[in-house]
């Protein structure tokens, strides 16, 4: 059934029960349940290049387990590619290329790389015709051409990641679903898997969910980016959004010539003007002056400017202080 | 460092193996019964009586009747770890996620197995006729009719096994108990006939004994109209555990996959 959406998920919940090992008598030992993905509604575009960060533990590696249909829900649904992941698991899997955050165990190392994915392509109904020429598609794609006849137990940690990588794209899903891809690597290879992934969908138009820990990574190549906490998404949005979203307050710094105690002493009455501070700078001349200004809101930055620029105080400097990512993802986590 | 010190140390070196030990609690239990039963297997191999016993059931030599046995019980053991072979739980999780049913896996993992287990099968039977000299009469279609009969009771074994395996992550009960089982009630190497008479109702119950018992027959001159009344209850049971090893099987990975422990061997 096509559909707008590449990955919709409604109401979808998955939880644990596990008993506290190795304390207490065996028959007394404590079960605890746990909502691992806790009723996730989430809608990912086809094309989209979605980012889900999230700290260790938080589920990020559950939904994918879901999407992919190895782990059943508790509750709610989700739809990858229109399909439904409890009632049409085959159709859901015929449309899902997934690579799990410790994919490259699942090969066979007595194996070269082209003999472990010939094995996968028949698992993924690639057809027996085209098999040869998709293979070695997918071993360029991923740089793998040269070493495609290796044994798989003298790849690379890299080539071992590129073939996994690999065997995702084999049947050509339209979906990719992609735990960790970089988690493990050096940062050389961590950047081509980076490139790879934002050229594919760029060039091919595949939906990707991209989990990552690491959040400049989701920042560089992600289209928009959900934050998995306990389970839950508890913010969504571009980067940029999900930045704004800390910023109450507005930090400026300015460097200006031949302003007197007295401008700056007005200045910091200014309404909207919070705090008003002369940094110390050997570097500066002796006629500068560094401030730096916390203001209720960017909307207040107008005023400072006319005020510099109606006493024609010479502006050698500015520059704002953007939050990072990072920043929003700790304040974020830490308001939820 | 004091002796106390590293007598401590290693105080707790024995206690952290000690701890992982007791939680694979269905492992402890094979070792005890591994010890049993190879005991006793040995001890009624060499008695007597059992020379006298094959020649009667069987009009052979004991020879033929031990080689027989021995190259069959290369097929139990390949098909009662077929299944358990193929839970590389990485390797599991990978093909889970793409359109391959749970036949196709089962069937695709085992059968290179049947293959090897065959030419293991016949350099034993070639060696029997070359090197020892036994004599063999083999009914091609009553052979082909025990053969899958026992194959596929031990594969319905071997999905039991293997589902346990997955739910309990250590000790494969099956794959380890049935060998064990079958070489002392099994007619593999001495006929369970030299068994106290309540250990050979034991063999009586266990598809192993119709097993060993029509496929020696068989090999050795018998019809399969003389050797029907073991097949059929060779084929009763096989109709009883192929299914119900699929079924548990599945359970096994289903309750797996929705505890999420799939991968945690």
């Amino acid at each position: 059934m096509p559909s707008e959406n590449a990955i919709e998920t409604i109401n979808l919940t998955k939880r644990f029960t596990s008993k506290n090992a190795n304390e207490g008598a065996f028959f007394r030992r404590k079960t605890v349940t746990v909502n691992a993905i806790d009723s996730i509604d989430l809608t990912i575009k086809k094309g989209e290049l979605f980012g889900l960060l999230g700290p260790n533990g938080a589920g990020k590696t559950t939904l994918v387990k879901v999407l992919c249909t190895l782990l059943p829900p508790d509750s709610g649904t989700a739809l990858i590619n229109g399909y439904d992941i409890v009632k049409q698991q085959m159709q859901v899997k015929s449309s899902l290329g997934t690579l799990f955050s410790v994919g490259e165990r699942g090969f066979f190392w007595r194996l070269n790389g082209y003999r472990n994915l010939e094995f996968y392509a028949s698992t993924y109904n690639v057809p027996r015709r085209k098999r040869q020429e998709r293979i070695m598609e997918v071993l360029k794609l991923v740089g793998l051409e040269n070493s495609a006849f290796e044994l798989f137990q003298k790849y690379s940690g890299g080539m071992k990641r590129k073939l996994a990588l690999a065997r995702t794209l084999l049947p050509d899903p339209p979906v990719i679903l992609l735990d960790e891809p970089t988690t493990g690597l050096d940062v050389i290879s961590a950047r081509n898997v980076r490139d790879f992934v934002k050229r594919t969908v760029s060039e091919t138009g595949k939906t990707v969910l991209y989990t990552t820990h690491y959040i400049e990574e989701a920042a560089q190549i992600c289209t928009r980016i959900g934050i998995l906490k306990q389970g839950k998404i508890i913010a969504l949005g571009t980067a940029d959004a999900l930045k704004e979203k800390i910023k109450n307050e507005e930090l400026i710094h300015l460097t200006v010539e031949q302003m007197t105690q007295a401008q700056i002493d007005e200045m910091r009455a200014l309404e909207g003007v919070i705090e008003l501070s002369e940094v110390t700078d050997p570097t500066l001349m002796p006629e500068e002056h560094a401030l730096g200004i916390k203001l209720k809101s960017v909307d207040m930055l107008p005023q400072v400017f006319d005020y510099i620029f109606e006493r024609r105080i010479k502006l050698v400097n500015f520059k704002r202080d953007e939050p990072t990512l990072e920043d929003a993802f700790i304040e974020l986590t830490k308001r939820a | 460092m004091g002796a106390v010190d590293e007598l401590e140390k290693i105080w707790y070196f024995m206690k952290r193996d000690m701890i992982s030990f007791s939680t694979y609690k269905t492992n402890i239990a094979i070792l005890v019964f591994s010890a049993v039963f190879g005991a006793l297997s040995y001890a009624y191999l060499g008695q007597s009586s059992v020379n006298q016993l094959v020649i009667e059931k069987f009009h052979t030599n004991f020879t033929t009747y031990l080689i027989i046995g021995l190259a069959f019980n290369t097929y139990l053991g390949q098909a009662l770890t077929l299944v358990q072979k193929t839970i590389n739980p990485w390797a599991l999780e990978e093909v889970l996620v793409s359109p391959t049913s749970l036949t196709t896996f089962i069937i695709g993992s085992s059968i290179w197995g049947f293959v090897w287990s065959t030419a293991v099968v016949a350099v034993y039977l070639l060696i029997g006729v070359y090197v020892f000299g036994i004599t063999l009469a083999v009914n091609v279609l009553g052979t082909l009719i025990v053969l899958v009969l026992g194959i596929g009771t031990f594969i319905g074994f071997s999905m039991i096994g293997s589902g346990v395996l997955i739910l309990t992550k250590q000790g494969d009960p099956v794959a380890a108990l049935i060998p064990l089982a079958t070489s002392l009630f099994g007619n593999v190497l001495f006929p369970p006939q030299v068994l106290p008479s309540f250990l050979q109702l034991v063999a009586y119950v266990t598809p192993p004994y119709y097993f060993f018992t029509s496929i020696k027959l068989i090999l050795t001159g018998a019809t399969l109209a003389s050797i029907m009344p073991d097949v059929e209850i060779l084929a009763v049971m096989c109709a009883i555990i192929v299914p119900l090893g699929y079924a548990a099987y599945a359970w096994c990975l289903k309750t797996s996959r929705k505890n999420g422990t799939l991968s945690w061997f």
